[in-house]
């Protein structure tokens, strides 16, 4: 953490970038005209510049302007890039022949702010700001009541122009951003907002003090929000909650030896809260909020104990935003009520939470905008259903048993079929061996393929030939899929799609079922639809009705629903999913969901939508993490895929598996502990295992305990919930063709790739750009279809989407990775690919069409095989 | 807890070794994961005082690194504001579960006592420090007189 501190204070704005990548860069034209200092602060006449910092980055700077306490500027006009939530510093110096300039002060705008105010757009808009300095007059500095040495020393008279946004994005936002809170009231009146270094939080409009009467506050926050409240549903408290109550600040009895199990306060402490780049010097400590007080336990640690809701927790409680109000449910539960957005939540809101709520928000108008940018194959091609033909025949049923809710029958023709009762669906597969390759591989280098009209033939890429030949011995035999080939030879994505729709189509019911949905309210719902119907119902044509819309929805209105529902579920004051961490925005299950107590009900209602969505062939906008999809298809869950998720826990994995423990003294046993929200978990690997010590006997056993702990932990019900709501639509066993990588293919769809984006933001090692072989790369990428491109980035980067910044924007696992390729190897190896650092190492080929050849077999066969 | 047995024996073996730029450590019984102790640096311009840390582990170590904070105000161009400080021992990339805390506290004092303005966290002190370094000297010392805790007398 202190790595990424570094770099986000010093130069590169990585910080920020991580923070918005969901937004995309603006130019914005700033001129600064003129500036005034204060002749009584700065007495001496300085030689003034100003410098422009967008989000702790220095971008421009003016000439300085010698000797005058008002220096004036003609044709200081700059295009910076800035994005909606970027914060510009604009600091003012005084020159010095001599010694190094002298810094006066600073003055902030908050380009969101300002867009709110502007209407979304800066038409040469004027603007003038307070800059606040430290200064070392001494009876000035004490006039100010000793509470901060930083003064008013004077102004800069700035214009920005032609910046225009889209005022939908801003609604969302600024309601938002002035909700970020803090102690330091009253300041927000004036027209410009100002930031003094320490105070690092944006100030309010209301006064904390309004707070106190639970809900009679003044709403006097008119003046910048004028936008119909935009609702984000909230969740919890509206419905008659199962679970018992759990809020946010973990409860913890005052002083009890259970206390030993939570954090200190001052651990939390450390994260920095806000985005900002400022790094002033510490500001005193804001008060805290109503009912809150602070007090110490024996072993002297403060803690803080919450009168309104008699809890106690170990993290500072930061006041509530403005426009949030604090409640109880008729079962004397505390919930959180969102006056701006007319939402609710369970969990206390804190600057953090609102920031991912606000990026999360900012994705809308990107999240529509991809109703006509995902596709897969035009669906249906290909499967004429008269084929088809009976499976393998299992009388002894060497198998064992059906999974819980198949059964198995036979139609009076003697043909056997299967039954799904959970689900209602009928299948001529046996569900037990659906997807599975029954065969012997095909002999090393040899590939299966089908022709345009369906016909299997079989690659050698040891000879470079092709054949219809099954060059194994034997391979008539063994079951054979629907479609009359044995099942081994079924690998392609177009043809596992096909037999999936094929199971689709023939198990869909007749008529359509309506949704009917406010846009408002399209979480609740769509919720409420999705559970009050029988699950296989959901299997019925779709009728998507937006309220006040009233269209045919033809497909359009669903498509949009698939994908505006799926951001929804994500939205982080729900706590249902997370991002895998802070490089990788795949999503995963979050272990804290259970502060909304209907969580599990929540998850299986997520299931079931995932499964509407594979079934009706729609996508949704995120990615889940490929561990997850692996959960999916019931694979068992390797070492390596902690890696995409928590590479430092993979990491030391990893060394402990390739060091000899017996030397270092780790002091490892087998049991380990996991945090929640500072509430610490115990969990012991196996039982007893609090005393067995890992050793170089052992270390196996532990390595593959601690894998599954940490893939599993604080995640277990919520996954079964979703993997039950999904079987009650379509059958996993449906799934079991795909690979994870196929199946985020199938949720998400694929984007165009563009492809000299791709190539300008590709960096080389120990080859150039020139590099025959980086040609021939290219030439390779270029006369791909693209699956086959989207399959190659899985490959490479272990997802199938670009960021929405374009490849600039290519995350590894710490922090901004562009798409790199090494020269690693000899002529005879594959290449190999580092997802963590998205580096494919390619081996100095001899010619193209071995480069064709190796990065084929390469991305064809990713499984097990070439990655790293 | 899983990493209580470790840290007690690191904490053993670090009171014992007697180091002589970092004591006063105090760790309360029931929660080993906070560390408290006191850096006294060797090199002016920090020798006219001590400084005052928090160690923090985290619920997963040895598998994640601890987390160091200074309490004491430092004029230091590698700790920051917050007392933050970028200790590459302790960087994701370069954690091992085999590195043990006397390491990190070695590591922590070395760079007290040398600064690396290559690799600031304040990049106005960096700044100072490589071009006037008889300035920063003497920022560093007023400061560190006004800041800093009392040196233990022995």
């Amino acid at each position: 953490m202190a790595e990424t501190v570094a770099t986000a204070v010093t130069s590169s704005n990585s910080a920020s970038s991580r923070n918005n990548n969901e937004s995309h860069f603006h130019q914005l034209n700033l001129s600064v005209l003129k500036a005034t200092v204060d002749p009584v602060c700065i007495t001496k006449k300085p030689s003034p510049y100003v410098e422009i910092l967008v989000d702790g980055k220095v971008v421009r700077k003016t000439e300085a302007v010698k000797n005058t306490h008002d220096p004036t500027w003609s044709s200081e006009t700059f295009t910076v890039l800035v994005k909606i939530n970027s914060k510009c510093l604009l600091r003012l110096y005084s020159h010095s022949t001599f010694k190094r300039d002298l810094i006066l002060g600073e003055g902030r705008i908050d380009i969101q702010k300002q867009l709110v105010r502007e209407q979304g757009k800066f038409d040469k808009t004027n603007l003038v700001l307070d800059v606040k300095g430290e200064i070392k007059n001494a009876s000035i500095a004490a006039s100010d009541n000793g509470r901060s040495s930083r003064v008013k020393i004077g102004e800069i008279f700035i214009v920005m122009d032609g910046m225009r946004v889209d005022p939908k994005l801003l609604m969302t936002g600024s309601s938002r951003s002035t909700t970020r809170v803090n102690g330091e009231a009253g300041e927000s009146s004036s027209t410009t907002e100002i930031r003094t270094n320490g105070t690092a939080v944006a100030p309010v409009t209301n006064s904390t003090t309004g707070e106190n009467g639970g809900g009679a506050r003044p709403r006097t926050r008119s003046n910048d929000v004028e936008a119909a409240p935009i609702p984000a549903v909230a969740a919890a408290p509206s419905r008659t909650p199962n679970g018992t109550p759990q809020q946010t600040p973990s409860r913890i009895p005052n002083g009890t030896a259970a206390v030993a199990a939570a954090t200190p306060a001052s651990r939390t402490e450390t994260a920095p809260a806000t985005p900002a780049p400022s790094a002033g010097p510490a500001g005193p400590e804001e008060p805290l909020p109503p009912g809150w007080e602070v007090r110490f336990d024996k072993y002297n640690r403060r803690y803080y104990v919450d009168h309104n809701t008699r809890s106690t927790t170990w993290e500072r409680p930061q006041p509530l935003p403005a426009g949030w109000e604090m409640r109880r449910d008729p079962r004397g539960r505390v919930y959180y009520v969102d006056h701006n957005t007319r939402s609710t939540t369970w969990q206390r809101p804190n600057v953090e939470r609102l920031q991912h709520y606000e990026q999360w928000q900012g994705q809308r108008a990107h999240v529509v905008q991809q109703c006509s940018q995902r596709f897969l194959f035009p669906q249906g091609g290909g499967v004429s259903t008269g084929t088809a033909v009976v499976t393998g025949t299992e009388e002894s049923d060497p198998l064992g048993p059906l999974p819980e809710g198949w059964e198995k029958r036979v139609e009076p023709n003697g043909r056997v079929y299967f039954v799904n009762h959970k689900n209602r669906t009928t299948q001529w597969e046996d569900p037990r061996t659906q997807g599975m390759n029954q065969e012997d591989p095909l002999p090393p280098g040899w590939e299966m393929r089908i022709t345009d009209d369906g016909v299997h033939y079989f690659v050698d890429h040891n000879t470079r030939t092709t054949t219809f030949q099954d060059p194994r011995p034997g391979a008539t035999k063994g079951p054979k899929g629907a479609y009359g080939v044995p099942i081994a030879y079924e690998r392609s994505f177009r043809w596992k799609l096909s037999q999936f729709r094929y199971l689709c189509q023939s198990n869909a019911l007749p008529s359509h079922i309506k949704i009917t949905l406010n846009r408002s309210t399209l979480f609740e719902d769509s919720h409420h639809q999705i559970m009050r119907l029988p699950a296989y119902e959901l299997r019925r044509r779709l009728y998507v009705i937006f309220r006040g819309e009233e269209g045919l929805d033809y497909g359009g209105v669903a498509r949009e629903w698939f994908l505006l529902l799926s951001h929804e579920v994500l939205n982080p004051m729900y706590c249902l999913f997370e991002y895998a961490n802070k490089n990788n925005y795949s999503l995963q299950i979050n272990p804290a969901s259970h502060v909304n107590p209907d969580h599990l009900h929540y998850f299986k209602f997520i299931g079931r939508f995932i499964a509407m969505a594979l079934y009706h062939g729609r996508f949704i906008y995120s990615a889940f993490t490929l561990p997850f999809y692996k959960r999916m298809l019931n694979k068992k869950l390797t070492t390596k895929d902690i890696e995409s998720v928590d590479p430092e826990f993979y990491n030391s994995l990893l060394w402990i598996k390739d060091n000899n423990l017996e030397e270092c003294g780790l002091e490892l046993y087998f049991s380990a502990d996991f945090e929640v929200l500072g509430q610490l978990t115990h969990h012991e690997l196996k039982p007893g295992g609090d005393n067995v010590r890992v050793n170089e006997e052992n270390k196996e056993e532990y390595l593959r305990l601690m894998t599954d702990w940490r893939m599993n932990r604080g995640i277990e019900e919520q996954t079964k919930a979703f993997l039950d709501g999904f079987n009650e639509v379509v059958p996993l066993e449906w799934l079991h063709y795909f690979d994870e990588r196929e199946l985020e293919l199938m949720l998400c769809g694929m984007q165009e790739i563009d492809i000299d984006d791709w190539q300008r933001n590709t960096v080389y090692r120990h080859y150039t750009r020139n590099s025959k072989q980086v040609q021939w790369f290219w030439q390779f990428v270029r006369a791909m279809d693209n699956e086959k491109r989207a399959r190659l980035l899985q490959f490479v980067c272990g997802t199938c989407k670009v960021p929405v910044g374009g490849f600039a924007e290519l995350m590894g696992s710490n922090g901004p990775q562009r798409f790199c390729i090494e020269k690693v190897g000899k002529e005879t190896w594959l290449p190999r690919s580092h997802t963590c650092f998205n580096r494919l190492d390619l081996p100095p080929y001899k010619s193209y069409e071995q480069l064709v050849e190796k990065m084929t077999f390469a991305i064809e066969e990713t499984e097990g095989f070439g990655q790293e | 807890m899983a990493a209580t047995r470790r840290l007690h024996k690191e904490l053993e073996d670090i009171k014992k070794s007697g180091l002589k730029s970092f004591r006063d450590i105090q760790v309360d019984e029931q929660n080993i994961l906070t560390w408290h102790g006191l850096i006294v640096p060797e090199n002016a311009p920090y020798n006219k005082g001590a400084f005052r840390i928090e160690i923090n582990f985290p619920a997963e170590y040895p598998f994640k690194p601890p987390k160091i904070a200074f309490k004491t105000k430092i004029y230091h161009p590698n700790i920051d504001e917050k007392g933050q400080v970028c200790l590459p021992i302790i960087s994701a990339e370069n954690w091992k579960p085999a590195t043990k805390t006397d390491q990190v506290i070695q590591a922590l004092v070395a760079l007290v006592n040398d600064p690396e303005p290559e690799h600031p966290l304040r990049a106005d002190l960096a700044e100072e420090y490589s071009k006037d370094k008889k300035k920063f000297m003497k920022n560093a010392e007023e400061f560190t007189k006004k800041n800093s805790e009392k040196r233990p007398s022995d």
